[in-house]
């Protein structure tokens, strides 16, 4: 066994007997005694953070997540409880613990970009940690705490700047996008030593299980086999797979999840609808010939285009104007060109949208504050004049807003406009509890960008059931859109654990 | 440690460091730092040299530090100290440091017929640290006789009864040591080790099982890779730093006794 000692003691107590410093105060002496005795950390298991933390009231689910990881985890684990249960607090405690223990000494924090202030700021003010956000000079170096965002992280000159440093624990926040092993992050974060190490997120699986493979490979490779031995244990496939109760159980021990109900703290429900809409009989016109593009021109057999453009159909004529207008430059024949502006003009004349009309519908029968999300932006500028047209109130929100225009559109949400209107990207890291609306008016492919869009509005501070509703419109590829999202949230609750409603329960029908 | 004694506790630490107290209640002081103190607790290397090199007027600070913030005003302005915050830990620190090795004689009273003998000790409080990916810590205080080389343990706890000043009264008679104090800590180290080497190790044995246990996934993870990439060697690094057993010795503090 190693044996460390210093001789630092020894050297002073030299200096003395030679008379060359004088002899030290008698009660400090018997003080500093008293306080490293009272300081003691008798016992390898437990935790010692709370009693330092005595302004903090950490909840019960919070202090079990800590101990457990510690305990039972050893240090290493994917911290995924529900959104809103407070996983920074979990990983506060933790990280608190091993400084207090002398385990860990420097540490990096990963997060996006958005929320970096929010981590320094809660791990100074409510831990007593000194962290710092990275900035370009910032020479890490000298400082024992930092918080990057992943971009930043990943790029050369920081990446190697971060090789260079002995990181004792390396945390990362909403470490789902970490789900693709292609990606430059993912290299990245697999090659960071992590000795002690947390992955934190709501949604370890977004669209398939292999994502859930690929992030526990990087907090501990082979605890699910290897990807040929993972997919064959378990049949897997992108949507299915076989054995899950055993995979469950390996995935249990390497992460912890709270649900809210479980907690034992009072939440308040949610309450989703799935509001099916009928086109207009000049809109379903626009839709198929839509439809109709890919036989007419090489331009738009494209999958992909084809999708964006049907879902766009979906969401607003502005939409899909933008993007048929950028492809119509692609058109070579007249016979192509003269299709398209067939549709732009068709669509140009539309002069209702069902869609916005239901939004219409829905606000004024909450009579109450609602955020609606889209996908497009088109579609959010449409919104807003539509809504002014009826004489509602709205604000825009979008992701690339800096800090303070956010703060600025909340503030104006909060205290004068009925209605704020999203994007998906505006849905991180914004905290909304004194709404209780919020209208899905795209639906995304992924459902857990439904639950973070959801957990902005319920979470801890909710007082009111939250209304969600679901818009699609039928015989679309929203009802195909809708399909899937059930599959997923059906492989989701196999592996990872149950999930709060986030579509109607309708789904065994399917 | 609850409010109170840590207003105690600072209380106590300012005024053995001739740091005047000049306001305050039992929740709250306000407090005159001596130049020296300023130095040491202020972390403001950058302005103490800026005064030196100016030849300026050394302008050390005023602190007010609120140990019970329930229990004064709101408008208080003042530095709120309790157990874990980053003020407090410095102050456990500086302590530490100036607490470090003593020189102690056994009061005599006056009234005494004979000259009391007194015999020199060395007393030293050791902190044993364990750690794998958990930690545990114990103290020791230890004393050797340097006349006869007895060892006691507790040697902390038999002195606190005892009036010790740190001037020898002119009535105390001294032995001359025999064992010389650096032989001494010598065998008080040698005496720590042995205690440690008693001690049950399970915990390093339940750790390298552990490491054992991640190992031997990892291992799995690679079997079929003939030449390993650079994160396989990574991540047995961190296994070792993660699960590795290791016992640390500190000594907090020590000194010489001369007692009866």
């Amino acid at each position: 066994m190693i044996i460390e000692r210093s001789s630092e003691w020894k050297d002073g107590f030299i200096s003395r007997l030679e008379n060359q410093k004088p002899w030290d105060n008698w009660t400090l002496y018997k003080m500093s005694y008293e306080a490293v005795k009272n300081n003691l950390i008798t016992d390898f298991s437990g935790l010692q953070s709370p009693k330092y933390l005595p302004n903090l009231t950490p909840l019960a689910h919070q202090l079990e997540v800590a101990e457990t990881v510690i305990s039972r985890m050893n240090g290493k684990a994917i911290l995924a409880d529900e959104v809103g249960l407070g996983k920074t607090i979990e990983a506060g405690l933790i990280l608190k613990e091993y400084l207090i223990r002398g385990l860990v000494k420097k540490v990096l924090i990963l997060a996006p970009a958005s929320l970096i202030n929010q981590w320094v700021e809660e791990l100074n003010y409510k831990f007593y940690i000194p962290a710092i956000g990275y900035r370009k000079n910032t020479s890490i170096d000298y400082y024992d705490v930092v918080v990057m965002s992943m971009d930043t992280a990943k790029k050369s000159p920081h990446k190697e700047l971060i090789y260079a440093q002995n990181y004792d624990m390396i945390i990362i926040d909403e470490a789902h996008k970490l789900k693709n092993h292609k990606t430059k992050i993912y290299e990245f974060v697999q090659g960071l030593k992590k000795k002690f190490c947390l992955l934190l997120t709501a949604t370890p699986i977004q669209n398939n299980v292999f994502e859930l493979f690929y992030l526990i490979s990087l907090l501990k490779p082979g605890h699910l086999g290897s990807y040929e031995t993972f997919q064959s244990s378990f049949s897997a496939s992108k949507h299915s797979l076989e054995h899950d109760e055993y995979l469950r159980e390996l995935v249990n021990q390497v992460m912890v999840r709270n649900r809210r109900e479980e907690t034992g703290i009072e939440w308040t429900s949610r309450r989703v609808q799935t509001i099916p809409i009928e086109f207009t009989k000049e809109e379903r016109e626009v839709y198929d010939l839509i439809l109709e593009l890919k036989n007419v021109s090489s331009v738009f057999s494209g999958a992909f285009s084809m999708i964006t453009l049907q879902k766009e159909m979906c969401s607003s004529k502005e939409a899909t104007y933008l993007t048929l207008n950028k492809m119509r430059q692609n058109c070579t024949t007249p016979e192509e060109i003269a299709f398209v502006d067939h549709i732009i003009q068709k669509l140009m004349t539309l002069e209702i949208n069902s869609k916005a009309e239901k939004v219409y519908e829905i606000i004024s029968q909450a009579n109450d504050k609602v955020i609606i999300f889209t996908e497009y932006k088109a579609s959010q500028v449409y919104l807003q004049w539509y809504l002014n047209s009826k004489g509602i109130t709205s604000v825009p929100f979008n992701g690339q807003f800096n800090k303070s225009k956010r703060e600025y559109m909340k503030h104006l949400f909060k205290e004068k406009f009925q209605v704020l209107i999203a994007t998906e990207s505006g849905g991180e890291g914004i905290n909304l509890q004194f709404c209780h609306h919020v209208i899905n008016y795209d639906l995304p492919w992924n459902p857990m960008k439904l639950e973070q869009r959801i957990g902005r509005v319920h979470r801890l501070g909710q007082e009111h059931d939250v209304h969600i509703y679901n818009l699609a419109i039928e015989n679309t590829i929203e009802k195909d859109i809708l399909e899937l999202l059930y599959v997923k949230l059906d492989v989701f609750e196999k592996v990872v654990g149950e999930l709060d409603d986030i579509l109607t329960t309708f789904k065994k029908t399917i | 440690m609850y409010p109170q004694q840590v207003h105690d506790y600072l209380q106590k630490f300012f005024k053995e460091n001739n740091c005047e107290i000049v306001q305050g209640n039992e929740h709250y002081m306000t407090v005159q730092l001596t130049v020296d103190m300023d130095k040491k607790i202020m972390n403001r290397p950058f302005h103490w040299q800026y005064i030196e090199n100016t030849n300026g007027v050394p302008d050390p600070a005023q602190l007010t530090l609120i140990t019970d913030q329930t229990k004064v005003s709101k408008n208080m302005k003042g530095e709120v100290v309790h157990f874990g915050s980053p003020r407090l830990s410095q102050i456990f620190h500086t302590t530490r440091e100036l607490g470090a090795c003593v020189q102690m004689y056994e009061r005599i009273l006056n009234n005494m017929e004979t000259r009391p003998i007194l015999t020199p000790w060395l007393g030293v409080n050791y902190k044993v640290s364990y750690y794998c990916d958990r930690t545990k810590e114990m103290l020791y205080s230890l004393g050797i006789n340097l006349m006869t080389g007895e060892v006691i343990n507790g040697f902390q706890e038999s002195i606190a009864t005892k009036e010790l000043d740190d001037q020898k009264s002119e009535r105390a008679f001294l032995l001359p040591y025999i064992i010389k104090p650096l032989r001494a800590l010598d065998r008080l180290d040698t005496v720590i080790e042995n205690l440690i080497q008693q001690e049950d190790h399970a915990w390093a044995e339940e750790a390298k099982s552990r490491w054992q246990k991640d190992q031997e996934i990892l291992e799995h993870f690679y079997e079929e890779v003939e030449e390993k990439p650079e994160c396989y060697e990574l991540e047995k690094k961190a296994m070792e730093e993660q699960y590795g057993a290791k016992i640390k010795i500190d000594i907090i503090n020590g000194g010489l006794f001369y007692i009866r």
